[in-house]
Order: C-alpha cells, then sequence, then structure tokens
C-alpha cells in the first residue's frame, strides 16, 4: 500500500517577540491510501497544530522548524511534494489545498459565511481547482449536494446556511470539501457539534463518501469512541509528541503507553457494573469536614450562627421526594414571516413534564440539542415561570411547598435550596472576582454566618473540591476548565442545597477531566448525601453518574426508567435511536451503520404507533414495567400514577 | 422586499411629524419672539416704537395667533413646498437661502464621500497588517485627527495657506463669482475651494471611521469561515474581499444616518472661520434672532437629510445582508 502522506520529525513552533514556544515536536506518521487515521488527543494536545501544518493553515507566528510533510499525489503517481516546505499562500500550496486535501471542520454554524449562499460558497471551490464554467461548477455543486443527502439539490444550492440545520450544514460543508474528489480529507473534530444522532449520520457519511471517492482520512478527535468506529490507525498525541501509534484494534486491546491507558480508562461505557470506577489521570479525594457534616451540631452553630439545618440523611427519609413536577407546561411565541406577513407560533418548549427527584438519588435527563432540557431546569429554578402545572419542592420546614405560585419574595428561602452548576466553565465565573469572594457570595446573598464561618467553609469546599487553598486569592482565568468546574461545584455546594441541578457540567471538559470531575461528582454524593438533577446529552455520562434516567424529545419526557433498564431494554423508539447512535469506544460494540437512519429521529410525528404525537394522538406516560414508564398510547397499560 | 419598502417609507412620515413638531416648540421655547427681539433691539439703541406700528407688524407676521395655528400654517406651508418667511431678511426663506441649501449638500455630500474613500483601504491595510509600522502610523493619524477640533484645524490651514502659498483658501468660490449665475467656470472654482472645508470637516469622521473598519474587520479576519476559505485554496486577496470584508461593511453602511447629521453639524462651526456661504453660519443667525420661520426650515432640512441617510443604510444593509433580508424563515 502506498502512503498518500507521510510527516516526519515534524516540528512547529510559535515564535512571540519574547520566546519560541514549541507547539509540536518529533512527530511522525503516515497516511496510506484510502485509510482512515485517527489523530487522537486532548485538547491543547497540538492535534490541530498537526492538522493546520498539513494544511498550510499554520498562524502567521507559528513556524514549521523541522521535519518534513511529503504528500504523494495518487493522481500524479510518482511525484512528491513536502509541504513543509512550500509558501503557505503560493501558488502550489494553494493549488494543493482544497483541491487535493481538503478540510472539514468542527463548527458547522460559523465554517460557512452567511452573506454567501451554499451554491456560491461550493462552486468557488469546484471553479477554484478545475477548469469548469458556471453552469457546469453548478452541476457538479448540485450533484455532490445530493450525495451528501440533501433532498432537494438544485434548490438548496440557492439557500443560506443560516436557513439550514446544524446537521445539513456539517453535510454543506462536507460536500464543499468533497466537490474536488480530494485525496485526502482532514476532519477537525467534524461531529463534536453536533447531536448524537446526527453525529452518526454524519460519520456515516464520511465513510460513504470515503468508499465513493476513494480517499483517505486524517480524522482529529478527543472522542475514543468516533475513533473505536471510524479509524483504520490511531495515533495519540499528549503535549506536542506522539506517544503510541498503530492500528486500532491493537492500540485498544493493548495500549502500550500510560497515557493511552489512562485515556481508556477515563471514558465512560455501557458495560461498567455498578461499582466500577473510571480512573482519571489525576484523582481527586474529597475531604469532608466539620462544616458541611455536622452543620447542626452545638459548636458551630454557635460560632456561626444562622446555619442552615443539617443535610444528614436520615433513614426513614431515604425514599421522599424532594422534587415533584408534575404535567409542566411552558411554551415560547416564535415570529415567523417575511416583510408581508409576520405570524405568531407558539412551539411548546416543555409539554407534560412529570418528574421526581427523591432525596439523596441522582436523576439523570437525557435529550439532544433544542429538546427543552434547559428550559425545564430553568422552570425548576423558578428562573421563568411555566405556563401550566406544578412544580412541588421540599423546603426547610419538610413540607411539600408548591413553587410555581410564589413571587420573588417567597421565593427567596426556596432560592438557596436548590443551585446550579452551569456547562461552560468560562462564561460561569465572574472575571473580575477572587475565587473567594466567587465561592462565598451565595453566604453573603443570603445573610448567612459571619466573617469567620465564611472563611471556614470556603477554606472546606476548596479541600472538598480538591484546590490548594492557597488559590483563594486567584482570579478564575489562572485555572484551568476543570478546575473551574470544580470552583463552580463549590460555589453550588455553599449553601447546602436539597437539589443540586448540573446543565452539562462536563460537556465543555477533555475525557480526563470530565472522569475526574464525574468521580468527584459521585463522591460528593455519597459523602454528604446530595441529590442531583444532572442534565446531558452524553448518554454513557449519564449512564455513569445516574440512578435514575429520563429520556427527553421534543418537549416531552419519553421514558424513564432505572439506568440498568433504561439501556438494557429501551422501549421508546427514541431512546432506541439514541442508544444506536452512540459511539462507543469498545470494538466489540461497534456501531451499526446500516441501522442508522436520515432523517430526524426526533421528530415525534414519524414515530411509530403507538408512540407517534401529532394532532390525532397525544399519548400520556403508560406503565411499562415496575419505576419503567414510556410515552405511548397503550391502553392495555396503566397509565403513571401520581 | 416591496412591501418592507413602503413600510419602512410609510414610518418616515410619522417621525418627520414629530420632529417638525419639536423643532417647532423648541424654537418656541425662548422667551419672547422676533419681534421683541427686535424691539429690544430698537429700544438700547434709544429709537421710540410705535406700540400701533407693533401691533400690525404682529398681525401681519401671524404672531399674534395660537401657537397651533403658527404650527399648523407653518407645515402646511412646508408640504407645498413654501418655507415661510424670513422677519430678518425680509423675504421668503426659500430665497434668502438660495445656493446655500444646494452649497451645503454639495459639501456635506463630498466630505462623506471623503470619509469613505479615505477611510476604507486605510482600515483595511491596517487591519491585515496590524501591529505593522504602517498600522501604527495611521493609528497615530487618526487619533490627532479625533483629537483635534475642527475650527482650529481650519484656522491652521487657513494661515499656512496664507503665509506659505499666498492663497485664501476662505470661502467656497473666488469672490467675482459670488451672487452671479452658475456657469461652468464657477463650478470649477467650487471644485477649486471644497478641498479644504472637506478636509477639515472630513477628518475626524475619517478618523473614526478607520478605527471602526479596522476593528470590525480584525473581528471578522479571526473567524471560522475565513479559515474554511483558505481552506478551499484561495488566494489570500480574493478570501479578503470576498469574505471577512463583506461582512465588515454591515457597520460601514449602518453609519451612514449617524455620519450625515455629524458632518452635518460639525460643517456649522467650520463654515464660520471659513466663512463658507453654506448653511450654517445663517442658522446660528437665525436662532440667535429668532427668525422662527428660517431657522425652522433648516433645522427640517437636517432633519430630513438625517431619515433619509437611516432609510438609505437601511436599504442597503438588506440589499447586502441576506440574514436581514430573509429574516425568520429559517427551514427545517
Amino acid at each position: 500500500m502506498t502512503d498518500i502522506l507521510r510527516i516526519r520529525d515534524l516540528k512547529v513552533e510559535f515564535v512571540l517577540p519574547h520566546m519560541r514556544v514549541k507547539a509540536v515536536e518529533n512527530v511522525s506518521f503516515r497516511i496510506g491510501a484510502q485509510e482512515t487515521v485517527a489523530l487522537v488527543g486532548e485538547s491543547g494536545s497540538g492535534k490541530t497544530t498537526i492538522s493546520q501544518a498539513i494544511m498550510g493553515l499554520l498562524p502567521k507566528s507559528a513556524q514549521i522548524t523541522n521535519g518534513s510533510i511529503v504528500f504523494a499525489d495518487p493522481k500524479k503517481p510518482g511525484t512528491r511534494v513536502d509541504i513543509a516546505m512550500l509558501d503557505r499562500s503560493g501558488a502550489e500550496m494553494r493549488s494543493i489545498r482544497g483541491g487535493r486535501i481538503s478540510m472539514i471542520f468542527q463548527e458547522p454554524m460559523s465554517s460557512l459565511s452567511p452573506l454567501h449562499t451554499i451554491g456560491d460558497q461550493i462552486c468557488e471551490a469546484v471553479r477554484l481547482h478545475r477548469k469548469v464554467g458556471s453552469s457546469e461548477a453548478k452541476e457538479l455543486a448540485s450533484d455532490m449536494l445530493g450525495l451528501v443527502g440533501f433532498p432537494n439539490p438544485k434548490r438548496s444550492l440557492k439557500t443560506y446556511p443560516f436557513e439550514l440545520s446544524g446537521g445539513l450544514r456539517q453535510r454543506a460543508m462536507i460536500a464543499m470539501a468533497m466537490v474536488c474528489r480530494p485525496a485526502l480529507l482532514v476532519a477537525d473534530e467534524p461531529t463534536t457539534a453536533l447531536d448524537v444522532t446526527i453525529q452518526a449520520q454524519t460519520l456515516r457519511l464520511i465513510k460513504d463518501m470515503q468508499a465513493e471517492l476513494q480517499m483517505s482520512v486524517l480524522l482529529i478527535t478527543h472522542d475514543l469512541g468516533v475513533v473505536a468506529n471510524m479509524a483504520d490507525r490511531m495515533v495519540v498525541v499528549y503535549d506536542g509528541r506522539v506517544v503510541e501509534s498503530g492500528l486500532t484494534h491493537d492500540v485498544f486491546v493493548n495500549p502500550g503507553h500510560l497515557y493511552t491507558q489512562s485515556l481508556l480508562a477515563a471514558v465512560p461505557h455501557f458495560d461498567m457494573g455498578p461499582d466500577e470506577r473510571l480512573r482519571p489521570l489525576r484523582e481527586i479525594k474529597p475531604k469532608v469536614d466539620s462544616l458541611l457534616t455536622f452543620c447542626g451540631d452545638k459548636d458551630t452553630s454557635e460560632q456561626g450562627g444562622d446555619v442552615p439545618p443539617s443535610l444528614a440523611l436520615h433513614p426513614a427519609m431515604a425514599s421522599e421526594p424532594v422534587l415533584a413536577v408534575r404535567h409542566l407546561y411552558k411554551s415560547f411565541a416564535v415570529r415567523k414571516g417575511n416583510w408581508l406577513k409576520t405570524e405568531e407560533q407558539e412551539i411548546a418548549a416543555v409539554a407534560d413534564v412529570s418528574l421526581t427527584v427523591n432525596r439523596g438519588e441522582c436523576v439523570g435527563l437525557v435529550g439532544e440539542s433544542g429538546c427543552g432540557k434547559t428550559t425545564l431546569s430553568k422552570l425548576i429554578m423558578r428562573a421563568m415561570a411555566p405556563d401550566s402545572g406544578s412544580i412541588l419542592f421540599r423546603g426547610e420546614s419538610g413540607q411539600m411547598t408548591e413553587l410555581t405560585g410564589l413571587n420573588e419574595d417567597q421565593l427567596n428561602p426556596y432560592r438557596k435550596r436548590i443551585q446550579f452548576v452551569f456547562q461552560d466553565p468560562f462564561g460561569s465565573l465572574n472575571p473580575r472576582m477572587t475565587v473567594q469572594d466567587i465561592i462565598t457570595e451565595p453566604l453573603i446573598i443570603h445573610g448567612i454566618g459571619d466573617a469567620s464561618y465564611r472563611k471556614k467553609m470556603v477554606l472546606e469546599l476548596m479541600e472538598l473540591v480538591g484546590l490548594d487553598p492557597r488559590f483563594l486569592n486567584r482570579y478564575p482565568h489562572s485555572f484551568s476548565g476543570g478546575q473551574r468546574q470544580r470552583i463552580g461545584i463549590a460555589r453550588a455546594l455553599t449553601l447546602k442545597p436539597d437539589l443540586l441541578i448540573f446543565d452539562e457540567p462536563t460537556s465543555a471538559l477533555d475525557v480526563s477531566v470530565q472522569a475526574q470531575i464525574l468521580n468527584l461528582l459521585k463522591d460528593l454524593q455519597h459523602e454528604l448525601k446530595l441529590t442531583y438533577l444532572f442534565i446531558s446529552h452524553n448518554l454513557a455520562v449519564v449512564d455513569y453518574i445516574a440512578d435514575r434516567i429520563a429520556v427527553m424529545c421534543a418537549g416531552r419526557i419519553v421514558e424513564s426508567a432505572p439506568r440498568e433498564q433504561l439501556f438494557r431494554n429501551p422501549v421508546h423508539p427514541y431512546t432506541q435511536a439514541l442508544l444506536n447512535a452512540v459511539p462507543f469506544a469498545d470494538l466489540d460494540h461497534l456501531l451499526d451503520f446500516t441501522k442508522i437512519v436520515d432523517g430526524k429521529a426526533s421528530d415525534p410525528r414519524r414515530w411509530p404507533a403507538p408512540f407517534t404525537i401529532d394532532a390525532q394522538s397525544d399519548p400520556r406516560m403508560v406503565q411499562f414495567a415496575e419505576d419503567h414508564f414510556v410515552r405511548a398510547a397503550r391502553a392495555d397499560y396503566q397509565e403513571m400514577a401520581i | 422586499m416591496l412591501t418592507f419598502l413602503a413600510r419602512r417609507l410609510f414610518v418616515m412620515m410619522p417621525t418627520l411629524f414629530f420632529i417638525s413638531v419639536l423643532v417647532f416648540i423648541i424654537i418656541q421655547l425662548p422667551p419672547g419672539d422676533f419681534l421683541s427681539t427686535y424691539l429690544n433691539e430698537l429700544q438700547a439703541q434709544g429709537e421710540a416704537v410705535d406700540p400701533a406700528k407693533i401691533a400690525f407688524l404682529k398681525q401681519q407676521y401671524g404672531l399674534d395667533q395660537p401657537l397651533w395655528q403658527q404650527y399648523f400654517d407653518w407645515a402646511w406651508g412646508l408640504l407645498h413646498g413654501d418655507l415661510g418667511f424670513s422677519f430678518e431678511y425680509n423675504l421668503p426663506v426659500t430665497e434668502v437661502v438660495g445656493d446655500r441649501l444646494w452649497l451645503s449638500v454639495v459639501l456635506n455630500f463630498s466630505t462623506v464621500l471623503f470619509i469613505y474613500a479615505v477611510s476604507f483601504p486605510i482600515g483595511i491595510y491596517s487591519a491585515t497588517r496590524q501591529y505593522s509600522w504602517g498600522d501604527y502610523g495611521f493609528t497615530l493619524l487618526g487619533f490627532l485627527g479625533l483629537a483635534m477640533p475642527n475650527f482650529l484645524f481650519a484656522l491652521i490651514l487657513l494661515y499656512y495657506a496664507n503665509v506659505v502659498f499666498g492663497t485664501s483658501i476662505g470661502g467656497l468660490m473666488d469672490p467675482e463669482f459670488i451672487n452671479q449665475g452658475w456657469s461652468f467656470a464657477k463650478i470649477m472654482s467650487v471644485a477649486e475651494h471644497l478641498w479644504a472645508p472637506v478636509l477639515v470637516i472630513g477628518t475626524s469622521g475619517t478618523a473614526s471611521m478607520i478605527r471602526r473598519l479596522r476593528a470590525n474587520l480584525l473581528d471578522e479576519l479571526g473567524k471560522q469561515y475565513v479559515v474554511t476559505a483558505h481552506a478551499k485554496g484561495l488566494s489570500p486577496k480574493r478570501v479578503l474581499f470576498k469574505y471577512p470584508l463583506r461582512m465588515a461593511l454591515n457597520p460601514f453602511i449602518a453609519d451612514i444616518g449617524n455620519i450625515l447629521p455629524q458632518v452635518v453639524s460639525g460643517s456649522v462651526l467650520v463654515s464660520v472661520v471659513m466663512s463658507l456661504p453654506t448653511t450654517g453660519p445663517m442658522l446660528l443667525a437665525a436662532l440667535q434672532s429668532q427668525d422662527m420661520y428660517l431657522a425652522g426650515s433648516f433645522l427640517m432640512f437636517l432633519a430630513l437629510l438625517t431619515v433619509i441617510g437611516m432609510f438609505v443604510s437601511d436599504l442597503l444593509l438588506a440589499w447586502l445582508d441576506p440574514r436581514i433580508r430573509l429574516q425568520g424563515g429559517v427551514s427545517q
């Protein structure tokens, strides 16, 4: 087999006014004809720099100081071009870039210009590399759009990117990259920003196109699940160096390097036993101290003044519900139309959602983007008011209280009982506040404790989430994403809440950091008897942390069951579609690409009976087995008891 | 698109109506009117004033009528192209204003053109060669232009033109053409004189426009779709002109509505300093002497200019940016 690309001893440095920073060093690997090679690494590992070097797209300050990138074009046998030696914006490089090697990017939203039609942007690529007229270019472009699965390619040429869904945009992007029939496709995290079902469709598309065009693929990703399902060989990079490379099978079965081993051990998968733990690169051992557990104790309450009651779990309270949501509805008015007419349309973000969270358990809420899970969390927080339905919450009095009718003042006591951890660790911490200010702010807002109590609490919380108390006077920018997320968790714990809501807390983090945070959350829940509502689109993560899982789609909960049962025996077609689409980092459970159907699994009108939801039928939740509920119109099943 | 046009034009009408009411009220706000100011002046000079004459004048000018009636007469006249009667000059406003209006339009229009023509290439240069010597140089010049008051710059220019070149750059034409009919020679003379005030009035606008274009373009240059365009194999120049520049144009065009009134009001002081025969100095005098129809006509003219500028920039934006044109109709 001949190699398309050979990289040898590549070294890239960033030359800054005062120093040189090594981004990549001693990187060597090769890509064979029609082969898929995965470049695996976490953020900052240098994998993007390598891809930029191949494409000749390195930023101005970056220099290739050593090594070669030899490209052997199968169309011109016998010729070899060293890309490392070419002028990055010279004519030769430009004819390779986009013509023989093309690239697709992570963000389908921002990768296409919003001001130009899809057709314009694709035809541009065609005419740049092939001597064709404009009508012929349009022909080629619409052929390619048809090939990547656009329902009406001719008409789609005239659409603008913002008129398309995320999945279709990524398809347009792929069409643009493929239209010149390149020898090598560089795909930089092509599916990271997509939902699971769309991700599976896109992966299948890349595989199909690869067979169709007989090209090689360099897949850059941090997702080992994608690697297992796509790659023939894999190259693991860490800190700018290749630490391991080989056939995907060999690396997965018998990882040689410590880093690869720990990376594989850090990915949650579905075969994990109930007590099996992820092994992150660095484990955090939470240290629980007196204030957080024994706050009802006399000493501390005298010291601390106004101290909320203990969280310590009484055996009798174990199964009492903390939160009970019943038939919650919330819809938004969306303005649609053109210059001629505007019509208001009601879109149900949350429809008939019922959910119970018992004390001490972790309930997982799974769904794709736009399914209403964040709206639901905001409703529970009472950051917005529902249209109808009830939210019962067990407050300090121990009685279930209805939250829906309360005004701001009446809500205040409940505000400190429910706390929230956000998805984006960068946006959720005020960059102008020190860590100490951030963690103590909830105490100050609710006027709890005096200065010494607060100080002690902060120190304990820092220990708890495994941060050095010496960091207290630092600002958020000096912390990594994982550390920031731990600060966010500490802040949420400050008030010792009855319910913690996590909205995608790990989706912005690397795999090993994700494992670290997940383990921390598990330990905290165990030590402090916390109650979680854990929202995520990542099924494996939810499976790892949750006791009970609810699957949400189009504003409704379609299935809910204890975690083992849901994954072993999914009943609802949407749950099944989700499970079929998740790529596992496990060579024994590869994706069955034949089962992945194009189109939207998330359209309730297309679900088969008895699950169909449309104008005619609006099924309720019925009991399928003990504790296993599904939304279906089955008269023979009992409706969910409330 | 057509309905948008119609709706946009329709909205302009109440806007102009409210502006006219405001203008009228503001002119009436200071105590007294043109006549009382005039009488005070006469009395200060020791001349006797006949009360009968005052009453006669009041009646003749319509100043004895209620305010709303005065407004109505004025607005009705405006709609029919009758700008009213200037007390001070004892002539219809149209005749008083004469060429001044058109000279103002020419001056302001050239200034806007100048701002765009100069700031565009410099802005692109500064953004694409960020932190180069050229960028620093233009930045320095830009800040100078922003910081220096227009009238000071005008004075400096006048002085040096006179001392070094021995020419007078005041006025908008050579003295022999003033109050003459339009001829080719007169037009040439105007063109000859125009550059100095355009330069003076345009500097600060140009400087701020350069800064804005530079910042916008720098933002856009870092965006993902620019990388995509590079990855296609486009040459850097074509990438720049087709993608980020096109995006950076939006604020550029949205500014037309802002720039117009800024330029117009900026030109008042400069016109006084450089004795330009534009509307500016006359507006100032009219406001001082409470010559209400004259001042009102000028202010309405400015308002019209701004409203039209906004309209034009909206149209251009809708034409340039499909997101604005096709707003809302998201499929799938």
